[in-house]
């Protein structure tokens, strides 16, 4: 049995949001939604982290770093896209400055939608993210087997 | 003298969720400079304007920023009113002061929290934040969304709220407000926090003045201005002192952020019980033609919006100096000389709103 | 002496359960103080054997080295402790474990875990030389460095070492890296260097630390129980209420800056432990 989704440990990026979801992001730590009651962490740290949270959708300037802290963490990790701009680019779709959601960047794994997406919605999401985790954990250890 | 290290401060960082980067070159644990970098939020939403019609841009404008959300949103709308000469009946503006005091309460409170992990005090997080869901709990109640209202609207508000509601609101807030005091105790008289506040960041009255701040951080340097003062809305009825500490340094920032929560909490109090009968809502004819600058009171301070119409659907342009972008520069002359302990302290004495900032 | 190994190789086997337990305990009553329910008990054992399968990343090899030898020095001091040893070398290795997990830091080429290591070192010089004198402290009283005649003595050492015990009960938030002494990592990452000593650290490594600081933790609370080993229930219970003030001080305290963890520890130790020694010194020689 694998303890991954027991642990999920996030690190949370603000993509080019507009503060609305990484606030509902971090109220779900607090006492009213307590998501450390499924050993949910917010590590910060991208070198610990099994998930990532990204809000708001991806610009030229945040693309690099988007995929540097996709390329930090390490395997199995799952990247849940927050948010409907994260999603799509949301109401921010038609502006100039967009490269479109996360998924232009990076693979993502789940989609949170909602402006902004509620602290219910944002869990839902990660626990959906755990069991995508798990599926990644065991596809992990079937490669390993076979090599 | 120490070797000269670089250490990058975001824009992926544990104490400020949002994306700024400063690259601080440190001696030893002494920050000599503090490079900022911008950009990683950069929406270019004002230029949305030209594909949205005027007023479904109300929308885009209270997405400028999700903390202070309501206020663009109705300072946009403010602005295109005085273009278009539309005079808001008198319930509408109640109602818009009501919900502009509930984001400055919970923009404070979400700041204290911040602040408080800044310094590592996680309790003090949990327990702003705990009294901030209070504050939403109202939000939700009276407009339907916690962070994102979408209540403002060209010609009034959105929807109206019953009496009764404002009178529980009203109850709700009044225990939040009990809880806010013992809180506010421990930001006050906490030795550990005193020590990690008092002294740390100073920015002199002058420096304060002339690398132009606003709001708190201008009122925490011993400047007396608040923009509610202009008597916008229905703040001309209402009797505002602002708030003014003398100490310069962060924990007069704080000081300031806490004294304005307790301020606003009993002007929420004062409209639930005086807003007037009457409509919500008076429809606008026609597309704004000329221009107008409209100055609010944001959390973070001074906010002023430029809105120009031409005469159709679409508005030619639309500008926003947030505070945060005003913030800035005094926030960098602050950093140098600091030590790297203060450094997430310090950016967020300023109560910076980098998606303000950079829209 | 089959007791003495017997009772070092039950702390190797046993200190990263209790550890682990405590911990989960920690952080349910942390979550509690914080009007939060918290995770389960068991919670720092499924995030460890989570470690476990994860991918270890690292830049470059020395530092898992350094890692095993901060676990493997650790494990030797508290096995030394709990044998009955001398009290001089578990402080020792206990010192070198610590110079590993430092070592292991700065062989990372991070500015954060730079920053973070600089800090421990500066934390180890303010929890040094009380830890020293905790030794001296119970060699005075007792004439002996060995744990197993401390422990063997009729008199509690609590009776001789107040000021001492005070000054260890101080540095024990450095150890234990609570607020306000968690400059060099802290457990949460919220800290103007991410997460310090530990931010390169990922799966084995990061779980092999984690497993270090139990047996660090139940060794440290293993001093506090010689305070008082004659009468073990009064001990036990002493060292919970120890743990229990430093969950309240974590929970009620800014995270402090160096300069003052630097004063203040050495303040107390020079105040409290110092003078406590003097007094003891005299006390004792007058009355043979």
């Amino acid at each position: 049995m694998s303890f991954l989704k027991r642990s999920p440990w996030i690190v949370h990026y603000d993509g080019a949001s507009c503060n609305g979801c990484d606030i509902e992001v971090l109220a779900c730590l607090t006492p009213r939604y307590d998501v450390e009651r499924f050993g949910v962490v917010n590590t910060g740290n991208p070198k610990h982290a099994d998930i990532l949270l990204i809000t708001g959708y991806i610009n030229e300037q945040s693309q690099p770093v988007v995929k540097a802290i996709y390329e930090q963490m390490p395997e199995p990790r799952v990247v849940v896209a927050v948010g409907i701009c994260a999603t799509s680019g949301g109401i921010f779709r038609e502006c100039y400055n967009t490269k479109g959601g996360v998924d232009s960047t990076i693979p993502v794994d789940v989609y949170v939608p909602g402006c902004a997406a509620r602290p219910e919605s944002i869990i839902d999401g990660v626990v959906k993210a755990i069991a995508v985790l798990e599926e990644k954990h065991l596809a992990m250890k079937k490669a390993r087997a076979a090599s | 003298m120490g070797e000269r290290t670089v250490i990058p401060f975001g824009p992926q960082h544990p104490v400020l969720p949002e994306p700024i980067h400063i690259d601080l070159v440190v001696e030893d644990e002494h920050v000599v400079e503090a490079i900022p970098s911008f950009g990683f939020i950069h929406r270019g939403l004002e230029k949305l304007v030209e594909k949205k019609d005027f007023h479904e841009f109300t929308y885009v404008a209270e997405r400028v920023c999700g903390i202070c959300s309501y206020i663009h949103g109705m300072g946009y709308c403010q602005a295109v009113e005085t273009v278009m000469n539309i005079q808001i009946p008198p319930r509408a503006k109640w109602l818009r002061t009501f919900w502009c005091e509930l984001s400055r309460a919970h923009s404070h409170l979400l700041w204290a929290g911040l602040l408080a992990d800044a310094f590592g005090f996680e309790n003090l997080f949990m327990q702003c934040w705990r009294i901030r869901e209070t504050v939403l709990d109202v939000i939700e109640e009276t407009t339907g969304g916690r962070v994102i209202f979408g209540s403002a609207k060209i010609g009034g508000v959105r929807r109206d709220v019953d009496n009764d509601t404002l009178k529980r609101c009203a109850v709700k807030i009044a225990s939040a407000a009990a809880e806010f005091e013992e809180l506010k105790k421990v930001f006050r008289d906490d030795y550990s926090v005193k020590q990690r506040l008092c002294g740390i960041g100073m920015l002199s009255r002058d420096d304060a003045w002339t690398l132009g701040a606003v709001g708190p951080t201008l009122r925490g340097s011993g400047v007396r201005t608040d923009t509610r003062l202009e008597g916008y809305a229905a703040y001309n009825e209402l009797k505002i002192e602002p708030i003014v500490e003398t100490a310069c340094d962060s924990y007069a920032r704080c000081m300031v952020r806490m004294h304005e929560v307790t301020q606003s909490f009993d002007l929420i109090q004062e409209i639930a019980a005086r807003t007037p009968e009457g409509p919500v809502f008076e429809k606008p004819s026609g597309y704004p033609n000329g221009e107008y600058f409209a100055r609010l009171e944001q959390p973070r301070g001074e906010v002023i919006y430029y809105v120009k119409g031409n005469g159709t659907k679409n508005l030619s342009r639309f500008r926003v100096r947030t505070p945060t972008f005003a913030n800035i520069p005094p926030l960098l002359h602050m950093l140098q000389g600091c030590e790297l302990a203060d450094v997430g302290l310090i950016v967020l004495t300023i109560d910076p709103c980098i998606s303000c900032a950079e829209r | 002496m089959t007791r003495n190994f017997l009772a070092g190789f039950a702390y190797l086997l046993l200190a990263p359960v209790i550890g682990a337990l405590l911990a989960g305990v920690d952080r349910r009553i942390t979550a509690r103080m914080q009007g939060r329910r918290g995770p389960p008990i068991l919670q720092p054992v499924y995030d460890l054997l989570k470690l476990m399968h994860k991918e270890s990343i690292g830049a470059r090899r020395t530092g898992h080295f350094f890692v095993l030898g901060h676990l493997v020095f650790m494990m030797a001091a508290g096995f030394e402790f709990f044998f009955g040893g001398d009290l001089l070398i578990v402080i020792f290795a206990f010192a070198l474990s610590s110079i590993f997990l430092v070592l292991g830091a700065y062989a990372a080429h991070s500015p954060f875990s730079h920053i973070g290591a600089e800090r421990e070192l500066l934390q180890m010089m303010a929890a040094e030389p009380i830890l020293l004198l905790t030794a001296m402290g119970f060699y005075i009283a007792n004439g002996s460095f060995r744990v197993e005649e401390i422990s063997a003595s009729p008199v509690p050492a609590l009776l001789w070492l107040p000021g001492i015990f005070a000054a260890l009960a101080f540095i024990l938030t450095i150890k234990l890296r609570k607020s306000p002494f968690d400059l060099a990592t802290s457990h949460h990452a919220h800290q103007e260097i991410v997460k310090g000593l530990t931010t390169e650290f990922s799966g084995l490594s990061l779980a092999i630390i984690e497993v270090t600081h139990w047996y660090e933790t139940i060794m440290l609370l293993g001093i506090f129980y010689l305070f008082l080993a004659p009468y073990p229930a009064a001990a036990v219970l002493l060292v919970a209420v120890v743990y229990l003030l430093e969950i309240l001080l974590d929970n009620t305290s800014a995270r402090m800056k160096w300069q003052w963890a630097m004063k203040s520890s050495w303040t107390t130790a020079s105040l409290l432990g110092a003078i406590n020694l003097i007094v003891v010194y005299y006390w004792l020689g007058v009355q043979p």
